[in-house]
């Protein structure tokens, strides 16, 4: 067979693939429950947390415990066939995360990860490759091609859209436009991941009272959902919401808090300077909503909202740059909310409030709200899609 | 304005370190004012920072315009009618390009500088010039992208202008063997984009296809950097020893500058330093935004006593340089020396998007 020096296949090779399987099977728990495995003892330090989490996402009980969550015993349904997957740029495992959805949907799939070549990917791809050429999992073999090329080589996006039988579309606005003027076929589902941004909720009070080793642990838990993405996920908090009497004490508290671990643990490349700089003298120009601002360090911009209005509008952000603004009814929360709010990251109230609170108001946005920490926790729902439902179909029988 | 009256009647490189701060200080603070004054979004800036213009500020302390930002505001210190020209950034993709207005006063300012620069390198005749290019035919002669601009900026000081390349990119030999028959005896111009010479003149060019092969008096004037073909960059030596080899050319200088601030133009010296003239100076700034430290690579801020119409005074650009020890280089005159390392590269691997 010729090669082609354009595409380079990571997992698989170049073959029909056309297996499918119901949600959920054993045999796709095993050889997930075998990667975690894999990847929990060859990988297991700390260089690494992305992987563990990966790891730790595939182990059977976990799988186990989604299948209980997501599936209907008394329905009957199969994977919609193939899936070709877009994946990402700035989240090295989402591509393996997307593959898995696919897989325990029981879908083949095709996976394009970026081309920027992350360590992560070589991990995970490898250790797919070593459980994949193990016998019991031949059938697998015939469910995975994970591939690399340059968006530019277009007949590859073209080849595999005219075969697959739905497209996930990560990677923002501008893949997605890119991507849908490929031709499907006719019965094809698209599901974009568009650009969206997130927003975190406290409870300016409730945090004053937090003892010093629980004010630490938010705020690492903060970090964790920001930075360790440069704050360039969807899901990474982009502005954050206080609600309580002492707000200005717990804004102090918390952004110099914030401001040490950034200080101690925060690497960022040169044009981070820039592109932060920049976005603020940008903001100081035409954002006439301003009220103050701090820079704390490259690493760190606090832009004071003075309210959050009907026409309120922020620009996604990244680097450590944020936005904040007090709240004294939640229900304006509203008027952030609109289709490209994503995420909402509260501390400081109960998940029984939180529930009540969102029953009650009929927010236009808003796909996720899950405590401090959470924020980057990848699941079955993503992006208000439920993944099990849409690529599955159901075999109705009377 | 009026302090640059002085400055034209003197060699484009007189100002010792001293009496160039001083200067400097003085008229950059007075630019300051002068487009907080007369710009809105400019004066929105400095109020924003809380900057006071009443001060005498530090030349370090000269707030700083990104940029990025003329590609997304009209910063302009005039009245719309008293636009010129405008120039455009020759950007490399599909974003918005930087829109740089100009009147009358600048372009013309502009003009004079380049000529004293110019002068100083190539002496005060104007001599017949290669242009490693197309012609291009402006249609709108008063928007200019910033490839067209320094073109014609430069083709100001040839008495003959000859373009190598025709409508599809290709080498025409018949013009460059007349042209080289006409002009190889004495000393001639080549101005092109470093990319585009490093194509024409190192990569494609067929030696045997040439009926003078030695261009010894060709004074060879590039700039603009790699851009589109980053990954083929080779060194500054490495370049002009191919040149030097393949063409006899001994005269090679790059020069750079930036399309958003007139009057910034830097040419090589024969040590392979950028030199600043009166009229310009650059600063070093770390990733913290201060001062950098002598000799350290950093952010590259460049500023420039002659923007008026637009406050590009003072601009920090996304190019890394690194400034060097006076005492290095024994070329002609005063100024700052420097080295430019390129340009950052842009973060939109990590972004969220698919490449």
């Amino acid at each position: 067979m010729k090669v082609d020096k354009n595409i380079e296949y990571l997992i698989g090779k170049k073959a029909k693939l056309d297996s499918f399987l119901e949600p959920f099977s054993p045999k796709i728990i095993k050889f997930l429950d075998d990667l975690s495995k894999l990847l929990d003892n060859k990988f297991n330090n700390k260089n690494f947390p992305d992987l563990k989490a990966l790891s730790f996402f595939c182990r059977k009980n976990n799988i186990l415990s989604l299948k209980n969550k997501h599936q209907n015993k008394d329905t009957i349904r199969f994977g919609l066939g193939l899936l070709f997957h877009i994946t990402p740029s700035n989240i090295p495992t989402n591509f393996a995360y997307s593959l898995i959805f696919g897989l325990i949907t029981g879908n083949s799939n095709i996976v394009k990860v970026p081309s920027k070549k992350f360590d992560e990917i070589e991990i995970i791809c490898k250790s797919i490759n070593y459980v994949l050429n193990k016998n019991k999992h031949f059938q697998i073999k015939n469910m995975i091609a994970v591939v690399r090329y340059y968006s530019h080589n277009q007949i590859f996006t073209k080849n595999f859209s005219a075969i697959c039988d739905a497209r996930l579309i990560w990677g923002g606005d501008k893949t997605i436009t890119d991507i849908k003027k490929f031709e499907t076929k006719a019965k094809n589902i698209d599901i974009p991941f568009a650009d969206r941004y997130s927003i975190s909720l406290i409870n300016s009070d409730k945090f004053l009272k937090l003892s010093n080793h629980k004010v630490k642990n938010l705020i690492k838990n903060f970090y964790n959902d920001t930075y360790s993405v440069d704050q360039n996920a969807c899901s990474s908090p982009h502005l954050v919401l206080w609600q309580g009497k002492f707000t200005t004490k717990a804004k102090n508290k918390f952004w110099l808090q914030l401001d040490n671990l950034v200080r101690e643990k925060y690497d960022s490349p040169l044009i981070s300077t820039i592109d932060n700089y920049s976005k603020l003298v940008s903001e100081l120009i035409k954002n006439k909503n301003i009220h103050s601002y701090k820079s704390f360090s490259k690493s760190l911009y606090v832009i004071t909202l003075k309210k959050i209005h009907p026409k309120f509008f922020i620009e996604k952000t990244k680097w450590g740059f944020f936005y904040e603004c007090n709240i004294k009814n939640l229900k304006n929360i509203n008027y952030v909310s609109n289709r490209s709010l994503q995420t909402l990251t509260y501390f400081g109230f109960s998940k029984k409030f939180i529930k009540t609170f969102f029953e009650t108001n009929n927010f236009n946005g808003i796909d996720r709200v899950v405590p401090f920490g959470q924020a980057l926790n990848i699941n079955l729902i993503w992006d208000g899609y439920d993944l099990t439902k849409i690529l599955s179909r159901e075999v109705e029988i009377k | 304005m009026h302090f640059l009256n002085n400055l034209m009647n003197q060699n484009a490189y007189s100002l010792d370190k001293t009496s160039k701060s001083k200067f400097f200080k003085k008229y950059l603070n007075f630019l300051t004012t002068f487009h907080y004054k007369k710009s809105n979004l400019y004066k929105s800036y400095l109020k924003g920072i809380n900057y006071s213009v009443k001060k005498n500020n530090n030349l370090s302390d000269i707030p700083f315009l990104p940029v990025r930002l003329f590609k997304e505001f009209d910063f302009l210190s005039i009245k719309k009618k008293e636009i010129y020209k405008t120039l455009l950034s020759s950007g490399t993709t599909s974003n918005n390009l930087s829109k740089i207005y100009i009147d009358k006063a600048n372009a013309l300012n502009q003009i004079k500088v380049l000529q004293k620069i110019f002068n100083n390198l190539i002496g005060n005749s104007r001599l017949p010039m290669l242009v490693i290019d197309k012609q291009i035919s402006n249609i709108d002669r008063n928007s200019f992208n910033a490839s067209i601009a320094a073109i014609n900026g430069f083709s100001i000081f040839a008495n003959e202008i000859v373009y190598l390349l025709d409508h599809n990119n290709n080498i025409n030999y018949k013009i460059l063997n007349n042209f080289l028959k006409r002009n190889h005896k004495k000393k001639f111009l080549i101005f092109g984009f470093t990319s585009n010479v490093y194509i024409n003149l190192i990569k494609k060019i067929d030696i045997s296809k040439l009926h003078i092969k030695n261009l010894s008096n060709a004074f060879l004037i590039h700039g603009g950097g790699w851009k589109k073909i980053e990954e083929k960059k080779i060194s500054r030596n490495k370049f002009n020893l191919n040149l030097n080899i393949k063409l006899g050319i001994q005269n090679i200088r790059n020069y750079y500058g930036l399309v958003e601030q007139i009057g910034s133009i830097f040419f090589e010296c024969k040590c392979g330093y950028f030199i600043a003239s009166n009229y310009s100076d650059i600063i070093i700034r770390d990733e913290n935004l201060n001062i950098s430290k002598k000799g350290e690579k950093g952010l590259v801020q460049l500023v420039s006593l002659l923007p008026t119409s637009y406050p590009g005074h003072s601009i920090l650009t996304e190019d890394i340089g690194e400034i060097v020890n006076d005492n290095k280089c024994k070329c002609y005159g005063y100024g700052t020396r420097f080295i430019i390392h390129g340009r950052l590269k842009n973060a939109e691997l990590r972004g969220c998007s698919n490449i």
